[in-house]
Parts: C-alpha cells; sequence; structure tokens
C-alpha cells in the first residue's frame, strides 16, 4: 500500500466524492488512507439508503380534493378581453355601438395618415418654425444664466483667478480631489454588507 | 375556455408535484393523514396566490418553500418524535393504523428482501425522524429529492453554507444512528 498522501477528506472532498467529482489529489489520498476511505463508504451507503426509500404518495383524488377548494382566477388581461367581449355582444345596440367607435377610430387614423403624406411640405415648414422657437428659447435662457452669473458679488475673485493658469490649475485639482473623496466616501456608506457565510465543516 | 385551461394547468401542476411534496412533508411529520392536510394545504396557497409567483424563480422551489414552513409550523406546534411503519402513532384503531401506514413501493424481489429492506427502510426512516427538522428538509431535499445545495438554501432561506454544514451533521448523525446495522 502506498503512503498516505496530503490532508485528510473535508466534508466538500466526501460530497465531490459522491458526486464522483473528487479531485486527483484527494482520490489518490482516498486510495491510500483507510480512515477516510472506511467514511467515504459508510457516506455512501447512507446517501444510497436514502435515495432507496419507498415511494410515497397521496391517496387517490388528490388532485379533485385541492381544486374543490382553489378559485381558478383568470390574469387581469384575459379578464379584461373577456369583459370587453361579453360588453360588445350584449346587444345589437352595443354591437353597433362599438362598431360604429371602431369605423370612427380607424378612419381617424386613416384620414391622418393621408392627410400627412399629402401635405409633407406644411409638416416640414411648422417643423423648422418650432425648431427655430426652440433653439431661440435656449439662447435666452443662456444668456440670462450667464448675466446672472456675473452680477454675483464673488465673479470679480473668480475672475482673477481664472486671469493666473497655476492658481486656476491649483484650484481646479483641489476641487477634483474633494470630488473624488466624496465619491469614494459615498460609495463606502452604500456598499452592500459581504454576508457571512457559515463554515461548511460538520 | 381560458377557464378550462388554467384548470387544466393547475391539475399539470399538482400531477407533477404532488409525489415530491407529498412525500417530503410525510417524512417531516411522519403521519399520512396530516401530511396529505399539509399537502393539500401547500397546493391550496400556492394555487390561489399563483399571481405572486416570480417567474424569475423555479416553481419548485417555491412550492418545496410553501410545504417546508408548513411542516415546520406544524412540527413546531406539535413534537413528534415517534416513527411507525405500521402507521400513525395517533391512530385511534387497527383501520386507522392501516390507512396511515408507510405504503412501501414493490422494489423488493423476495419476501425475505422485502423483510430485509422493510427492516432497512424502517431504520433509516427512525433514524431520519430523530433529526433535528431543519436537517430533515435539507437531508430529504438533497438526496430523496436530489436538489441542488443552492435550490435548498433558496426553499429553506437558509445560507449555501448552513445548508452544507446541515446536511453534513445530519448525514453524520444518521451514520452514528445506523451504526448498528454495519455491525451485524
Amino acid at each position: 500500500m502506498s503512503p498516505v498522501s496530503g490532508p485528510h477528506l473535508t466534508p466538500d472532498d466526501l460530497d465531490a466524492w459522491l458526486a464522483g467529482a473528487l479531485a486527483p489529489a484527494a482520490l489518490e489520498h482516498l486510495a491510500a488512507c483507510p480512515a477516510c476511505r472506511e467514511r467515504a463508504e459508510t457516506e455512501g451507503e447512507i446517501v444510497s439508503l436514502i435515495a432507496a426509500l419507498p415511494l410515497v404518495s397521496p391517496a387517490a383524488g388528490f388532485a379533485d380534493r385541492v381544486m374543490t377548494r382553489v378559485a381558478v382566477v383568470q390574469p387581469l388581461r384575459v379578464r379584461t378581453i373577456d369583459l370587453i367581449r361579453q360588453r360588445v355582444f350584449a346587444s345589437r345596440r352595443s354591437l353597433a355601438f362599438a362598431a360604429s367607435l371602431l369605423v370612427l377610430v380607424a378612419g381617424s387614423m386613416a384620414g391622418s395618415i393621408a392627410w400627412t403624406l399629402g401635405h409633407q411640405e406644411t409638416l416640414a415648414a411648422l417643423g423648422g418654425w418650432l425648431t427655430a422657437q426652440a433653439g431661440q428659447a435656449v439662447w435666452l435662457g443662456v444668456r440670462g444664466v450667464a448675466s446672472n452669473f456675473i452680477e454675483q458679488p464673488w465673479f470679480a475673485g473668480f475672475k482673477d483667478l481664472a486671469a493666473s493658469p497655476g492658481r486656476l490649475g491649483f484650484a481646479t485639482a483641489l476641487a477634483l480631489v474633494a470630488y473624488l473623496s466624496g465619491v469614494l466616501a459615498l460609495r463606502r456608506l452604500l456598499a452592500l454588507p459581504t454576508p457571512r457565510v457559515a463554515h461548511a465543516s460538520a | 375556455m381560458a377557464r378550462a385551461g388554467r384548470e387544466a394547468a393547475y391539475r399539470e401542476l399538482i400531477r407533477r408535484y404532488e409525489r415530491p411534496i407529498f412525500a417530503l412533508l410525510f417524512r417531516m411529520v411522519r403521519d399520512r393523514e396530516l401530511a396529505e392536510d399539509l399537502a393539500q394545504e401547500t397546493f391550496i396557497k400556492a394555487l390561489n396566490a399563483i399571481e405572486s409567483y416570480r417567474p424569475e424563480f423555479k416553481f419548485s422551489s417555491w412550492i418545496f418553500k410553501i410545504a417546508n414552513n408548513a411542516a415546520i409550523d406544524h412540527l413546531r406546534r406539535r413534537e413528534l418524535d415517534t416513527l411507525s411503519l405500521d402507521g400513525s402513532p395517533h391512530a385511534a384503531t387497527p383501520e386507522a393504523m392501516q390507512a396511515t401506514a408507510l405504503q412501501i413501493g414493490a422494489r423488493q424481489e423476495s419476501p425475505l428482501d422485502a423483510v430485509e429492506a422493510r427492516e432497512l427502510g424502517g431504520a433509516i426512516e427512525a433514524a431520519i425522524g430523530r433529526l433535528r427538522p431543519e436537517y430533515r428538509s435539507c437531508i430529504l431535499l438533497r438526496h430523496v429529492e436530489g436538489r441542488a445545495y443552492e435550490e435548498i438554501a433558496e426553499i429553506l432561506d437558509l445560507p449555501l453554507g448552513t445548508v452544507k454544514t446541515y446536511i453534513h451533521r445530519a448525514r453524520n448523525e444518521l451514520r452514528q444512528s445506523l451504526a448498528h446495522l454495519r455491525e451485524e
């Protein structure tokens, strides 16, 4: 018999052995270690015994007994379609009303498509006018913000700072460091705690 | 028509899961009638709440979780320590004993084998019955139902490491309980 090599099998190794997936080094140990072999064989026998337990089934008619106490509810979508169908086909009047509604909706849609195809130039002009108006509104907004900014009491100091490239660079670096520190602090605060996993050994 | 289709789908779910759910509950509570009541309760609860089922999880995990909770709730209310292959310990009459008896499947080949298997099966059933309910759920789900550790962890709402620990401890306890059989 070859000398015993490596550590004894862990419970995880035994699981792997039961699943037929034990690592070659552990297999080598198993072949040489009588204690581990005996343990593995016993576990194998127990697992086989459990797996061979007799099949048990509930008494006949189990499904019927369950179904008498189960409310077969339709999903909302199916219920809504059923309800609409029932209402539409309830009388000739409701059917006529539904048909008129359908004709009205379909007619409006078809009319809208036809008008669009026949008046493409009008639509293009309208689009251009809307774009120009939106651009003007944006420009007015930017000008408003800029004049507000210039009128602030600290603007003169900011202008001085921007005039010196060295000081501007230092201030930018300082702001960047402050920003990164804030991001790191937030990440730490928002990080999920690592779940604790119990040790798997028996 | 949609209603009929839905009812057929419910029946298919019952057909597919009635045996494993009943087997788990039977081995958890060790009483045939009670296991059947709990199995019914499990299916009624699951099917009446089917709208709350989230398809990203396995249906089997969901229904086993409901069944296991039903068994654990029951065991917390009432402690059962004894196992009888001849029937429920609460059965009052011989007929009730017979009705609640464990029905062994036709795996045996001869009368002698049958007796041997019954003794062995009885010993392992008794040993499983002596385990803590948490160990019992784990070992049954793993080695009777063949569920993966991850799925058992999901069913029992336990960390994966705890499930592994429970299964190893359960096997250790079973090994000790059944040591006399090996010596014979």
